[in-house]
């Protein structure tokens, strides 16, 4: 084992490999507040990547409802159980991470889903939680008393993989370039450590190809500049891809920097499993914060604060309304007045939005046309 | 690697051994065969069995190998399982076939999630010397030689199907992509569409050949090992009565062939415990002794 510095946890902490991080690395934003389930993100992903022998119950992309759903079933509830708690104190996580907590014999703390386990991903969709009746106002206040959100989730191209230390062989590699963790298909020999030592498994086993398989970032979307399938299908432009620095490194005018490092907006998922993931989540603002503290760090009272302020907020409602506004993307992002921009890594502008879309009001009778334009006279 | 022992001793423990071996495989031994060896031994036969059923092994004398957990590198196996195999070897001067037979009580041949096959391995240095790399799959710049024996692979070359039907009899897929009528079924254009949503295959990663379940591959230490450039061996195995009989035939290195003497060491998974790759039963070097040819 080695000692690496995780910028989430604020400390050292074990790990299989000495650090190496990537020249830059991918990274993402999801603003939970937007996503409606519709699944096109799934799709996307399923018919470009997944729809091979084998791959059948793969999701490499799946959005599940929080509190009550999972694929596979259980994915984070069993961890945390085996896990068990942490505390953070200011700035710093002093619980163990799935590194150093694995047991004799183990490289890190995981558990095998078995092949039932993926047979429901639908399970718990749009349950709420239950804690008082519906009926006497328990939706007008923040936040919700019952309660459920959407979390969609891919592979968080993890600074510190869990796939990769388990490997005996050493088939799970992080791309220097950029980060994206892959398994070599060449390599593989099928032994599911990996989909063992992932605590969001993401890592799935094809048992026709006899090799185990995952979200590969879309890399060759990636390499010529454009955002990953799921992103650039998402109905509700919940997403934005780019790469993340590290925090002393952090650039203002680099979007995802600007929402993490800048005005720690979007926090990590689960970062007490010691991953450092990269992609990043505005939390749903209706929720318990006790709820979101677990799965998403403490800096969740902070984030959702910042974010409630957002109409009062012209850079962050500017940079929030770039999202899903052009396939390619962003290095960097500016606001200038009511318009806000989007650059690629030359500085040549992909796009532009403006942070009110403009209005028009159509007459309710068409002259030209001698026609009325609503359906009910 | 152990300090040479008497060999008084060591045909006592070998005997002792070999009787407990026999009565834990009960069944499976078609007869009891004549009295256990001190050390592996391939006779000589001008002619080498196909199967482990074959009537030719009933009067093979066997040795049986203690198996000790994989405890050098993580993931280790923390529980034993398999405790010996027992170990019957013959060649015609020109190849060398081992048959392993051991105790398993529930024969694991389908692969899945969380679900692995039984498997066995025969472990040869790849160089013959007087002394021999570390037991565990060898070490750097002295490779071991190994013959993987997979008994997933085994059911597919007994004729299970390679689709997901196999494995799941109930499974509806609507719809694969590269089976759309329009792209004409066996045509160039609808193969390589095919072999594009299957990385592994694309990549041609060397699986086992397709015409038989083991496959050769060479290690220079744990987490090394990779497919040879060819398969040379020939195997396969059959579960009953609660044991797996498997045999696994390879061409006999010239250098064996006139030292006459060697080293083998053997490895057994059992799938229901969960054991694969780094987590399995493995012997230590044991002594191989070619008998001369008569």
């Amino acid at each position: 084992m080695a000692r690496v510095r995780n910028w989430q946890l604020g400390r050292e902490m074990s790990y299989w490999y000495p650090e190496a991080r990537p020249k830059r690395q991918f990274a993402a934003v999801f603003d939970t507040n937007k996503c409606i389930a519709c699944q096109t993100c799934t799709l996307a992903c399923k018919t470009t990547w997944t729809s091979g022998r084998g791959q059948e119950t793969m999701l490499w992309n799946n959005v599940e409802s929080k509190p009550y759903g999972f694929y596979p079933l259980g994915w984070d509830v069993k961890l945390l159980d085996k896990l068990g708690g942490g505390n953070w104190s200011p700035g710093r996580y002093d619980g163990h991470t799935i590194f150093e907590a694995a047991q004799a014999g183990e490289r890190v703390l995981g558990w095998r889903p078995d092949e039932q386990d993926y047979a429901y991903p639908n399970v718990g969709e749009d349950d709420s939680t239950s804690e008082t009746d519906l009926f006497h106002g328990a939706f007008m206040s923040l936040p919700h008393v019952r309660w459920f959100f959407y979390l969609a989730r891919i592979c968080n191209h993890c600074s510190f993989p869990a796939c990769g230390a388990s490997c005996p062989r050493g088939s799970i590699y992080k791309r220097p370039e950029d980060g994206i963790v892959l398994v070599d298909q060449e390599r593989c020999r099928g032994y599911q450590e990996c989909v063992k030592a992932c605590p969001y498994k993401k890592v799935f086993f094809n048992p026709i190809t006899g090799t185990s398989e995952k979200c590969i970032g879309c890399f060759p979307k990636i390499e010529t500049g454009v955002q990953p399938q799921c992103f650039v299908n998402c109905i509700g432009k919940i997403r934005n891809a780019g790469f993340v620095s590290l925090p002393e490194l952090a650039r203002e005018d680099n979007p995802i920097d600007y929402l993490v490092h800048v005005r720690k907006v979007a926090l990590p998922l689960y970062p007490q499993f010691g991953l450092e993931p990269n992609v990043y989540y505005i939390p749903p603002r209706h929720v318990p914060l006790v709820f979101l503290r677990q799965m998403f760090g403490p800096g969740v009272d902070k984030a959702i604060e910042t974010y409630e302020n957002a109409a009062d907020d012209p850079d962050l409602a500017g940079l929030l309304s770039l999202f899903g506004s052009t396939e390619h993307i962003m290095h960097r992002w500016k606001r200038s007045g009511d318009k806000i921009f989007g650059y690629d890594e030359k500085g040549v502008e992909l796009v532009s939005v403006p942070m009110k879309e403009p209005i028009h009001v159509r007459a309710a009778f068409d002259v030209e046309h001698g026609v009325v334009r609503t359906n009910c006279p | 690697m152990s300090p040479r022992v008497s060999t008084c001793s060591r045909t006592a423990r070998a005997v002792c051994l070999a009787a407990l071996g026999t009565a834990l495989l009960g069944a499976a031994c078609a007869k009891k065969g004549p009295k256990g060896l001190p050390e592996v031994v391939a006779f000589h036969r001008a002619t080498l069995p196909a199967t482990a059923a074959d009537p030719a092994w009933n009067d093979v004398a066997a040795y049986t190998a203690a198996l000790v957990p994989q405890d050098m590198v993580e993931p280790r196996l923390m529980r034993s399982s398999t405790p010996l195999v027992r170990v019957q070897s013959l060649t015609d001067g020109e190849r060398i076939v081992f048959r392993l037979s051991w105790a398993d009580s529930s024969q694991d041949n389908l692969p899945g999630a969380a679900r692995f096959t039984d498997a066995c391995a025969v472990q040869l240095p790849a160089e013959h010397g007087p002394d021999v790399p570390a037991p565990q799959m060898g070490e750097k710049n002295r490779p071991v030689e190994i013959s993987y024996w997979n008994a997933g692979w085994q059911s597919k070359a007994d004729g299970r199907p390679d689709s997901i039907q196999a494995l799941y009899p109930n499974a509806h897929v609507d719809h694969y992509p590269f089976e759309a009528a329009p792209l004409g079924k066996g045509t160039p254009e609808q193969l390589a569409m095919a072999k594009r949503y299957s990385p592994a295959r694309a990549v041609n990663r060397n699986e086992h050949p397709a015409d038989r379940p083991v496959q050769d591959l060479i290690a220079e230490g744990p987490g090394t090992i990779t497919p040879a450039p060819e398969t040379r061996s020939q195997g396969n195995g059959r579960w009953s009565a609660n044991a797996w009989n498997v045999v696994i035939a390879r061409p006999l290195p010239a250098a064996m062939r006139a030292a006459k003497r060697s080293q083998v060491a053997f490895a057994v998974w059992k799938g229901e415990r969960q054991e694969v790759g780094a987590r399995k039963m493995r012997s230590v070097w044991l002594p191989l002794s070619l008998e001369a040819q008569p």
